[in-house]
């Protein structure tokens, strides 16, 4: 009768014995016979399948030709991506060129943007329209002159029926650490005009553009030193009368009759 | 690079023996090897473990041949046993008749026992590796390889041996 069990039997068949455990192993007749049949059975499910591994290697199952078609296969994927977003991008910067402005903005353009928003946030604004009221007109001609390193005279449009708010200081972002001064005025039926001035260093652009953005209209003028750009909903005519009582207070030389250009 | 697909290339050998043998069918176990080689190439960077790349191939067949009986199942397209031709088997020589009938027999062994079989007694593999690549405890695989023994020895006709104490 063999004492050892099917676990220890199996054990030493497949080798997982130490020596002293064999040795205990080889001492019991029975379970020699045993694994001595376990052994012929592991033989012949050997002897069935070990020709499958001497077989020559079919070339589908070389791993060098298989990973140089799996790298492939991930060249030519990574490559499709490449193309879709290759593709992409040339919708993009071809919406971008065929885009309906036909030039890039110059930098008067910019000033002239700027003016408008700067127009339409502060004269929106009731008790906060100016930083410093035009009561104390000099020192805002003192204060942003200084700022703008440029003599700035805060014109006075009383004659044709405005009065002055005030002014204050903005950042010009389209100017290199640009600043910009805007100055407001009011009509009696209390439309109000703003003077949205910087100086004119690096700027180049026409002498006079009048632009109509939104519900108001812009007139560009500048002279070598500064730029003004005029904003308000008043008709480009009115505007122009303005300018010609704008631009000879602020320029010490009065400037020549203006030939606007219509945009 | 290199280094790991020689590696490979050593294995393979014997991961077509162990397709072989569970699947009985030349093309269909050289399938499994390819895929399997496939996938090794494109995880190598993931999922190979420190160490031999044998158990972890092994491990990598033995899940691809079990998808691929649960997906037959599905379809619906049973495979007889009598019907599949069986060109792992040596033509039935003289003394060869042994064979053919122990090829039959493992054939019917439930799956989970075959794996453990094989594992251990074709691929001679280690009982922790074994059992490493089935995922199960080593008791687990010991009672596998066990039952999986017993059963062969019933169906080849080899006398019973009535003084095996079997335990559990």
């Amino acid at each position: 009768m063999s004492m050892a069990d099917r676990d220890t039997i199996m054990a030493y068949l497949d080798g997982e014995l130490d020596a002293e455990a064999r040795r205990v192993v080889e001492a019991d007749k029975a379970a020699m016979a045993e694994i001595a049949a376990l052994q012929r059975q592991a033989d012949a499910i050997r002897a069935l399948y070990d020709p499958a591994a001497a077989e020559p290697l079919p070339a589908r199952l070389s791993p060098h030709r298989l990973a140089l078609l799996h790298n492939r296969r991930h060249r030519e994927g990574l490559l499709r991506a490449a193309m879709v977003v290759a593709v992409l991008g040339i919708g993009v910067a071809a919406g971008w060129l065929l885009r309906p402005v036909p030039a890039p903005a110059s930098l008067y353009e910019h000033l002239i943007a700027d003016a408008v928003s700067a127009h339409t946030i502060y004269t929106a604004e009731n008790r906060h329209a100016v930083e410093v009221p035009g009561s104390e007109g000099e020192h805002l001609s003192a204060w942003l002159s200084s700022k703008l390193a440029t003599a700035l005279p805060m014109p006075d449009l009383s004659k044709e029926g405005f009065a002055f708010l005030g002014g204050r200081l903005l950042p010009a972002p389209a100017l290199s650490g640009g600043r910009a001064a805007q100055l407001m005025y009011e009509d009696a039926r209390g439309e109000r005009l703003t003077l949205y001035l910087t100086p004119a260093a690096g700027v180049d652009g026409p002498e006079f553009e009048l632009v109509r953005l939104g519900g108001d209209n812009a007139l560009y003028w500048a002279d070598a030193r500064i730029t003004c750009t005029i904003v308000g909903p008043q008709p480009a005519e009115r505007l122009q009368a303005l300018a010609g009582a704008i631009f000879p207070q602020l320029s010490p030389v009065p400037a020549s009759a203006p030939a606007y250009r219509e945009l | 690079m290199v280094d790991f697909l020689d590696e490979l290339e050593a294995c393979v050998p014997a991961l077509r023996r162990y397709a072989r043998a569970l699947t009985r069918n030349i093309d269909h176990a050289d399938d499994l090897v390819q895929d399997c080689l496939v996938r090794a190439i494109s995880r190598r960077g993931l999922f190979r473990p420190r160490g031999p790349l044998r158990p972890w191939l092994f491990a990598i067949l033995t899940n691809l041949h079990r998808n691929d009986r649960r997906s037959a199942r599905r379809q619906g397209a049973p495979l007889s046993l009598d019907a599949v031709p069986d060109p792992a088997v040596p033509a039935p020589q003289p003394g060869h008749m042994a064979l053919a009938e122990l090829a039959r027999a493992i054939e019917t062994l439930p799956l989970d026992q075959k794996e453990a079989l094989l594992l251990v007694t074709l691929e001679g593999l280690a009982y922790a590796e074994a059992a490493a690549i089935l995922d199960i405890p080593l008791g687990t695989l010991m009672s596998r390889l066990g039952r999986a023994r017993a059963a062969l020895r019933g169906l080849t006709g080899a006398p019973a041996e009535p003084h095996l104490r079997t335990v559990k």
